[in-house]
């Protein structure tokens, strides 16, 4: 609570050097805020640089005596069995979390637009079915999704994942890219409109470039989305050299499990990619809610 | 929802000229469905079939192996199993912790991290970003990192214990039933802070500095500026986040499956975690549709506020 209010009195003159109570509680809940979120993951760094030895260690060893990268190099080594998995449940993450994000988009883009613009009838009642999908959880779907995919014969291939994916992330990345529709004044489009421009034009000339902090948004947003997702690559997925990330590295556990230091070399390398995705576009990300979702 | 059926009710009173003219207006506007459609298709296909199939399947017994020809109508049988067993309200009282305490507190945490990430000072943007990447890493990564953390035998928080003298030997965090649902929400926590203090950072943005000076001006000290003006501003953002939480949480599978499977003695599971085992551990089809229709039911419930907060922001909106 404190901190709460310490920024209700953060009006600029009050920052002349007298530091209040509310302050000073900020600042202690953000150290402590700062330990929780980031000691878990040095934890694992420093782990992934131990030898299996080093890291069964009671009490362990706060840094390891002897550092070494052996473990990324197993796992970044396309020569031995394990690297190669790797790599591959790699390949296919990238694979198919790009694959999403661009159809995401592609759909998502219209009918954001459409919803924003367009007043026909029952836009409201398919909006919010839309948003809807976001309150089912995805083991409700699993079972007939499963038998869906085996009448369209696509279990075991990465299109079952692909086609599930997309609709995770439409309907936060519909409501958001709406959220940016309205807030383009139509004047722009009827001008290019009375220039000559066809509405289709006028879409994609004056209505795309202004919405791409959004477009970029919601692309990120179904990358992390489905370079993340677990439940359906497991279920749909059982050949080795088809699953992606989550789903390899919890097989690759599962056979050795006191492997922890190449398990949390595994678990960086899995999250850089999303992680460095998302920090150097998180500014898009943060814009496109407080635009998008928030303001009105 | 609630928008279409008071719009249907209206519509009932004036039927045939209403039809007519509602056939006209969608006529007129055909092509704007073009836009729409891809989207729905897809909804479709993923959303409606399998809800329609899960409510039959409820209905039937399906053997083990999902031969569909083979099963069995049973009426409501599934149902009464479901809710005469102990393991229901095992599982629904697990989920209920799960979901209050995870959603309150990320929402605590997050809301108060961004109110104190509001004001500028050095190195606000590292912190940030230091602060958001729990919420981006996976979820399968993050459990594995706390499981290590927690390990029973070389775990770092179990040794910490031991060096401060606290304990004798490593507590048994998620191998013991009465902590493993607690050691399981503070990782689940630690995932989605980051989430509502991104909202709340944006809602936080939206409140205008003139009305806090105006405020300070006459008078009002920290906490009523925070509870008479930046707060109410906050209403709307806060109810969405906080629905958004309560859906992510009851909704969530990974971190209980990863960590625990549900164990130890059903002490971690939850809703989805057991409707998964019954489907794809156990094969009890069945049962485990019933669960899914049960929940469904349950989500429509929550749904219905949902889109109500959400359509309190539409008519806002519309009236601006």
């Amino acid at each position: 609570m404190s901190t709460i209010a310490e920024t209700a009195s953060r009006s600029r003159s009050c920052r002349r050097g007298g530091v209040d109570g509310w302050r000073w509680a900020g600042r202690i809940f953000l150290v402590f805020m700062l330990l929780y979120t980031a000691l878990p993951m040095v934890w694992m760094l420093i782990t992934s640089i131990k030898s299996g030895f080093a890291a069964m260690q009671f009490p362990p060893q706060w840094w390891p005596d002897e550092p070494t990268l052996a473990s990324y190099q197993k796992l970044l080594d396309p020569q031995n069995s394990v690297g190669q998995d790797f790599l591959r449940f790699f390949w296919n993450s990238l694979f198919v979390s790009t694959a999403t994000t661009i159809l995401s988009v592609i759909v998502a883009v219209p009918a954001a637009y459409a919803f924003s613009r367009f007043r026909f009838p029952g836009r409201n009642f398919l909006f919010f079915t839309v948003l809807l999908r976001n309150m089912f959880p995805a083991v409700i779907f699993l079972v007939p999704l499963f038998i869906l995919m085996r009448m369209l014969g696509l279990v075991n291939t990465h299109g079952s994942l692909i086609l599930t994916y997309l609709t995770f992330g439409l309907p936060l990345a519909i409501w958001l890219l709406k959220g940016f529709y309205d807030n383009i004044p139509v004047q722009l489009e009827q001008a290019a409109r009375i220039d000559g421009a066809t509405r289709f034009q006028a879409f994609i000339l004056i209505v795309m470039p202004l919405s791409t902090p959004g477009i970029i948004a919601t692309a990120i947003y179904s990358f992390i989305g489905a370079w993340n997702e677990y439940i359906y690559a497991y279920t749909f997925l059982s050949k080795n050299e088809q699953l992606t990330l989550p789903v390899g590295i919890q097989r690759f556990f599962s056979e050795n499990t006191t492997d922890f230091p190449g398990l949390m070399a595994a678990s960086f390398m899995m999250s850089v990619p999303v992680v460095v995705l998302f920090l150097v576009l998180q500014r898009y990300f943060v814009r496109a809610l407080t635009e998008g979702a928030v303001k009105h | 929802m609630t928008i279409v059926t008071g719009k249907t009710g209206a519509r009932q009173e004036l039927r045939p000229a209403r039809w007519s003219l509602l056939l006209q207006k969608i006529w007129e506007h055909r092509a704007d469905y073009a836009y729409v459609l891809p989207a729905i298709v897809v909804m479709l296909i993923v959303i409606a079939y399998p809800i329609y199939y899960t409510v039959e399947l409820s209905f039937f017994n399906t053997p083990p192996g999902l031969q569909l020809r083979d099963k069995i109508f049973i009426g409501f049988d599934n149902y009464t199993a479901i809710l005469t067993s102990q393991v229901f309200w095992k599982v629904t009282w697990n989920t209920l912790v799960w979901t209050l305490a995870s959603t309150f507190i990320s929402f605590a945490l997050g809301f108060a991290a961004a109110l104190a990430l509001h004001r500028d000072f050095v190195g606000r943007g590292v912190l940030r970003a230091i602060l958001i990447i729990p919420w981006v890493i996976s979820a399968v990564a993050a459990s594995y990192i706390w499981k290590w953390i927690y390990h029973s035998d070389f775990g770092i928080i179990g040794a910490v214990l031991v060096g401060l003298g606290l304990t004798d030997r490593p507590p048994n965090f998620i191998d013991s039933v009465s902590t493993v649902l607690p050691s399981l929400i503070v990782v689940n926590i630690w995932r989605e802070f980051p989430f509502a203090m991104i909202m709340m950072m944006a809602g936080l943005q939206t409140v205008p500095d003139q009305l806090l000076r105006a405020a300070k001006v006459d008078g009002a000290n920290a906490w009523q500026r925070f509870w008479h003006v930046t707060f109410p501003h906050l209403r709307d953002v806060s109810t969405v986040t906080i629905l958004l939480l309560a859906v992510a949480n009851f909704n969530s599978f990974i971190i209980p499956w990863i960590m625990t499977g549900g164990g130890p003695s059903n002490a971690s599971h939850i809703w989805i975690t057991h409707i998964y085992e019954l489907a794809f551990g156990r094969q009890r089809w069945g049962v485990a549709s019933a669960y899914s229709v049960l929940l469904f039911l349950f989500m429509m419930t929550l749904g219905y506020f949902y889109v109500r907060a959400l359509s309190g922001n539409e008519r806002k909106e519309a009236n601006s």
